[in-house]
């Protein structure tokens, strides 16, 4: 038969092949495209091809089959082979994003949705953005509550984000204003509800007929969105100089839902009434309107300054907001 | 300013059937928070938060007045009962027996708006009825003796500070009430004494001595002891600013000069006078001998408020009815008058003229007593389309992220440094932003570089986690402009890793051509012959270096330190999202290892071999041999298959190139 001794070195070696690597290797030396058997046929004259077609392709079918057979065996081994899947995978390295980055993250991107841009504001201001121009007067008892670092008579380290109210109103000149201002700020406090440097999330949106429950609005917004679905905030008086009125904003607690107590009807013992604070706000006040440049008789707005470690600590119930400032790695590697 | 109010002393004047729990619920809801209501010795006491402007709630009665106005809210009847505006001039007693005088001299009016005192004399000191002791002592406030309690009591219910003075220790019964000069000194009745700066309230006696630090505390010299007969009730307001300045710079902040500092209403001067003559003769058997003496310099005015009822609905996002309205007001102690359908005209009360003077003001006492939470939730349709972020925010973010996903951590670091850290790194400390009231000398200045921090977070590290340690920080540095510098920072990783790190990050925000270029100069803490210059086309980004020897010492650092910091305002400008769509090459890649001698810098031969021929597509560095290099070349014409033939002469030219330079 013609190519009979061809076929036969084809079978043993098919036969002696373990992987279908190897028996790859074979296919192509007997059947590719300069194989042995094409080889071999591409010797013939014309006529002699003619005539030994017909065998040829009998005995390159031959050829198939035998690697496909081989194949079939192979693939039955390797798939009742015994493999251990629980063997650990081999990692890249991870790393991890700061607890701050990623609130500030979340943070931004709740209000973006709502159309509030992001801003970003002096660390280091006048007193004229941080205090005077936000209605409060030298000399003025409010000042107490800043606890503010001061780097000379006329400069201090912003002790709220609040400096970006007058700077927006200045770079913006027209209403509508609506902007989520991110910043670094500084206090004179160091205590576990306190660190002297944190940072603090600042909206103001000025526009016709802005009012108090447009506030209470996207507040509601913001806590669904950050805190849960079914949070929701309520407003208490308070005072505020760049305000008018102004507020204290709570929301209600994760664990109890604003009822203050627990399903056994006990106190709720991490709100005790209901209630948790998040931060301050209020409806802008004309002087600062003015300071800003706007028209107070035709626009109105809200703003409110929150604090990113204070949202990050009642979300995930920290004991001492100093933590967040750790640089111990085998905590920051946690998050 | 917190203060604490007993139940039975807020009852004394607040008729209501309400509970403890209510009142302490609807003041929170609308006006005074209260911070913790407590049984405390058979009464319950309410923690209250007085805010800055509003003095006129730091009392009893103040906080009754409240109530009064926000419990019918919650459809409790309330009433303000016992007003001490409703004391009449008549009430004071008459003087019985010898009179005794009291020259007043008062040397600048604007010091003291309104004055009250009067001499009372066959006082009688011992211990208060048990009533009054127990109020105070759960209002916080020590007894002492009925003389000094009643005065205590007094504020407690009006939230009017009063003094009483021995009038035998006053010598020649002079009062001069004057600036104090610079030098003075005196000693109150804390025991402290006090060198006063000038410009302080003071009272001199008729021997040249100061007798009161007024609106702060008495001074020792005139204090009432067991043994005091007569004495000088006195009852005055201060010019607020004056009383904050003293109080702050001698660290008394007592309640009195909190009080005044706020501006509390003078037209309680004279009730809280007569009021506490009575307690006097009741408790002490005080015979009034003198007649009283007042100024009163400053009368405030009325004060009207036009409040247009269309705006404040505006203003507030709910109509309210014309009823409820005025009742809120009238409440709170507002005469109001209907001018229009549409408008009021509001008379502000005495004791709320330093904090109501602007429409937005009367919006705030009707909304809060209506109850904010009562109010809907809107969201506000305001856009705005036109307006971008700062393309920073977003850079910084990415850049970020991407690093955290290469496996580095970030720190936050306080902003606020220390001398000695900068010192500890061989760097200048002479920072140019430096607090003038620093927390403590380790948070004294705003730091110039980013570097020392992170040397001290690899040290804080070392030995607690695995090796190598990737961290990076983004923060401003000021110098004095806040500027956003990216560190990156790795202990135990060698050069060429932490090299790739920082060009792969630098690669995902698109920056072109990134070369690094030695540095010229010797500078801490870099050691220079590990140290580059970061550029991308010609503008400069950064450095990337080892850390020196004695740096690493002086922070205990073991192994190798690399750090690159980058400016993060050129990285952002410089990084972009324009992406060009390229062809893809139909034809495969030849790949060739090559060895050329040279003894140029690697970077320089990857540049020549990369300018040999526009087909060569990539170049790999594999390993050197002292001046002999391999690299792995790709060689890939678009257009048509490659012969071995061009290659080999490309490659040809390639080795003639480098090895001639």
């Amino acid at each position: 038969m013609y190519l009979e001794e061809e076929i036969k070195n084809l079978s043993l070696e098919t036969a002696s092949a373990e992987t279908t690597a190897q028996l790859t290797k074979i296919e192509a030396k007997y059947l590719g495209r300069n194989g042995v058997l094409n080889l071999k046929f591409n010797q013939l004259s014309k006529s002699d091809k003619s005539k030994l077609g017909k065998d040829f392709n009998a005995q390159k079918q031959k050829a198939v089959r035998l690697i496909d057979d081989r194949q079939t065996k192979l693939d039955r081994i390797e798939e009742n082979e015994s493999f251990d899947i629980t063997i650990p995978g081999i990692l890249p390295p991870i790393g991890h994003l700061h607890l701050v980055t990623q609130a500030i993250k979340e943070i931004t991107d709740i209000f973006s949705k709502i159309g509030f841009i992001r801003r970003r504001y002096p660390e280091i201001d006048t007193d004229w953005y941080a205090a005077e121009g936000l209605n409060i007067p030298k000399d003025h008892p409010a000042r107490d509550d800043q606890e503010t670092f001061y780097v000379s008579e006329n400069l201090v380290l912003t002790p709220h984000t609040s400096n970006g109210q007058l700077r927006e109103m200045e770079i913006m000149k027209t209403p509508p204003i609506k902007m989520i201002n991110i910043g670094k700020t500084y206090r004179r406090q160091i205590d576990v509800s306190h660190t002297p440097m944190f940072h603090q999330f600042e909206g103001l949106l000025i526009d016709k007929d802005i009012n108090i429950t447009h506030l209470i609005g996207v507040g509601d917004y913001f806590v669904q969105n950050y805190f849960g679905i079914g949070r929701r905030v309520r407003l208490r008086p308070h005072h505020f100089q760049f305000t008018e009125p102004s507020f204290e904003i709570d929301i209600t607690c994760g664990i109890c839902d604003g009822s203050g107590k627990l399903k056994d009807n006990e106190k709720c013992r991490l709100c005790k009434s209901g209630w948790v604070e998040l931060g301050g706000a209020g409806m802008v006040h004309p002087n600062v309107l003015k300071n800003g440049g706007i028209n107070s008789k035709k626009y109105s707005g809200f703003a409110f300054g929150w604090g990113v470690e204070r949202v990050l600590s009642m979300k995930y119930n920290l004991p001492d907001i100093r933590n967040i400032y750790t640089t111990d790695l085998r905590i920051l590697n946690q998050f | 300013m917190d203060i604490k109010i007993p139940d039975s002393t807020l009852r004394k004047y607040l008729d209501t059937q309400a509970t403890p729990e209510k009142i302490a619920e609807a003041l929170t809801l609308c006006g005074p928070s209260v911070d913790r209501l407590h049984w405390l010795a058979g009464d319950y006491v309410y923690d209250i938060e007085v805010i800055t402007n509003r003095v006129d709630t730091a009392s009893a009665f103040g906080i009754a007045r409240e109530a009064a106005a926000i419990l019918p809210l919650f459809g409790i009847k309330a009433k303000l009962i016992n007003s001490p505006y409703d004391i009449k001039p008549s009430a004071l007693p008459e003087r019985k027996g010898a009179k005794f005088p009291l020259d007043v001299t008062i040397n600048n009016e604007d010091l003291i708006p309104h004055f009250a005192a009067i001499v009372l004399d066959r006082l009688t000191v011992k211990d208060s009825p048990k009533e009054i002791s127990h109020q105070l002592e759960l209002s916080g406030v020590r007894p002492l003796n009925n003389l000094i309690d009643i005065t205590n009591y007094l504020t407690l219910c009006f939230g009017q500070p009063v003094h009483i003075f021995d009038y035998d220790k006053i010598i020649g019964h002079k009062m001069i009430l004057r600036e104090s000069r610079s030098g003075e000194s005196m000693i109150t009745l804390d025991g402290k004494t006090h060198q006063l700066k000038g410009g302080d309230i003071v009272i001199e006696d008729g021997g040249g001595n100061l007798i009161d630090l007024c609106g702060i505390m008495g001074g020792k010299l005139s204090e009432v002891d067991e043994r005091t007969k007569r004495a000088v009730l006195f009852v005055q307001t201060y010019n607020p600013k004056k009383i904050r300045r003293t109080s702050l710079y001698t660290q008394e902040r007592t309640l009195a000069s909190q009080i005044f500092e706020k501006q509390p209403d003078s037209r309680l001067v004279i009730p809280t006078l007569i009021e506490g003559v009575n307690l006097l003769v009741k408790l002490a058997t005080a015979h009034v001998a003198g007649e009283s003496i007042e100024y009163y310099f400053n009368k405030s005015i009325s004060r009207t408020i036009k409040l247009d009822l269309k705006w404040l609905d505006r203003l507030i996002g709910h109509e309210f009815n014309f009823q409820t309205t005025s009742s809120i007001l009238s409440n709170l102690g507002f005469a109001v008058k209907k001018i229009s359908t549409t408008s009021l005209e509001v008379v502000v009360p005495s004791w709320r003229h330093h904090d109501i003077a602007i429409p937005e003001d009367l919006a705030e006492e009707i909304a809060r007593v209506y109850g904010y939470f009562r109010l809907e939730s809107k969201l506000p349709i305001t856009a705005n389309l036109s307006v971008a972020t700062d393309q920073l925010l977003d850079w910084e973010y990415q850049a970020k992220k991407y690093l955290s996903d290469l496996g580095f951590t970030e720190i936050f670091n306080y902003s606020l440094v220390g001398k000695e850290l900068f010192e500890k790194a061989f760097m200048a400390s002479d920072h140019s932003i430096t607090l003038t009231n620093p927390l403590s000398s380790e948070f004294e200045s705003m730091r110039r570089s980013l570097i020392p921090s992170l040397l001290m977070d690899l040290e804080r590290n070392q030995g607690k986690i695995d090796q190598p340690i990737k961290i990076f920080e983004l923060s401003n540095i000021y110098s004095p402009k806040e500027h956003p510098i990216l560190a990156i920072a790795t202990q135990s990783l060698d050069f060429r890793h932490t090299k790739g790190f920082i060009e792969a990050l630098l690669l995902s925000l698109h920056l072109s051509n990134i070369s690094f270029v030695p540095v010229n100069e010797e500078q801490d803490p870099w050691q220079k012959n590990q140290t580059g210059e970061i550029y991308s086309d010609k503008h400069f980004i950064g450095i990337m270096g080892a850390i020196k020897p004695k740096v690493k010492t002086s922070f205990n650092l073991n192994g190798d330190v690399y750090i690159a910091n980058l400016d993060f305002q050129i990285v952002s400008d410089l990084a972009n999202t324009n992406h060009t769509y390229g062809p893809v090459s139909e034809y495969p890649d030849m790949i060739e290892d090559i060895t050329v001698q040279s003894s140029l810098s690697l970077g320089k031969i990857l540049q020549l071999i990369k300018q040999t021929s526009k087909l060569i597509t990539k170049v790999f560095y594999q390993t050197s041999m002292k001046d002999k290099h391999t690299f792995t070349i790709h060689f890939n014409d678009s257009k048509r298959n490659l012969t071995q033939d061009r290659v080999n002469k490309i490659k040809e030219s390639l080795l003639k190139t480098t090895q001639k330079e």
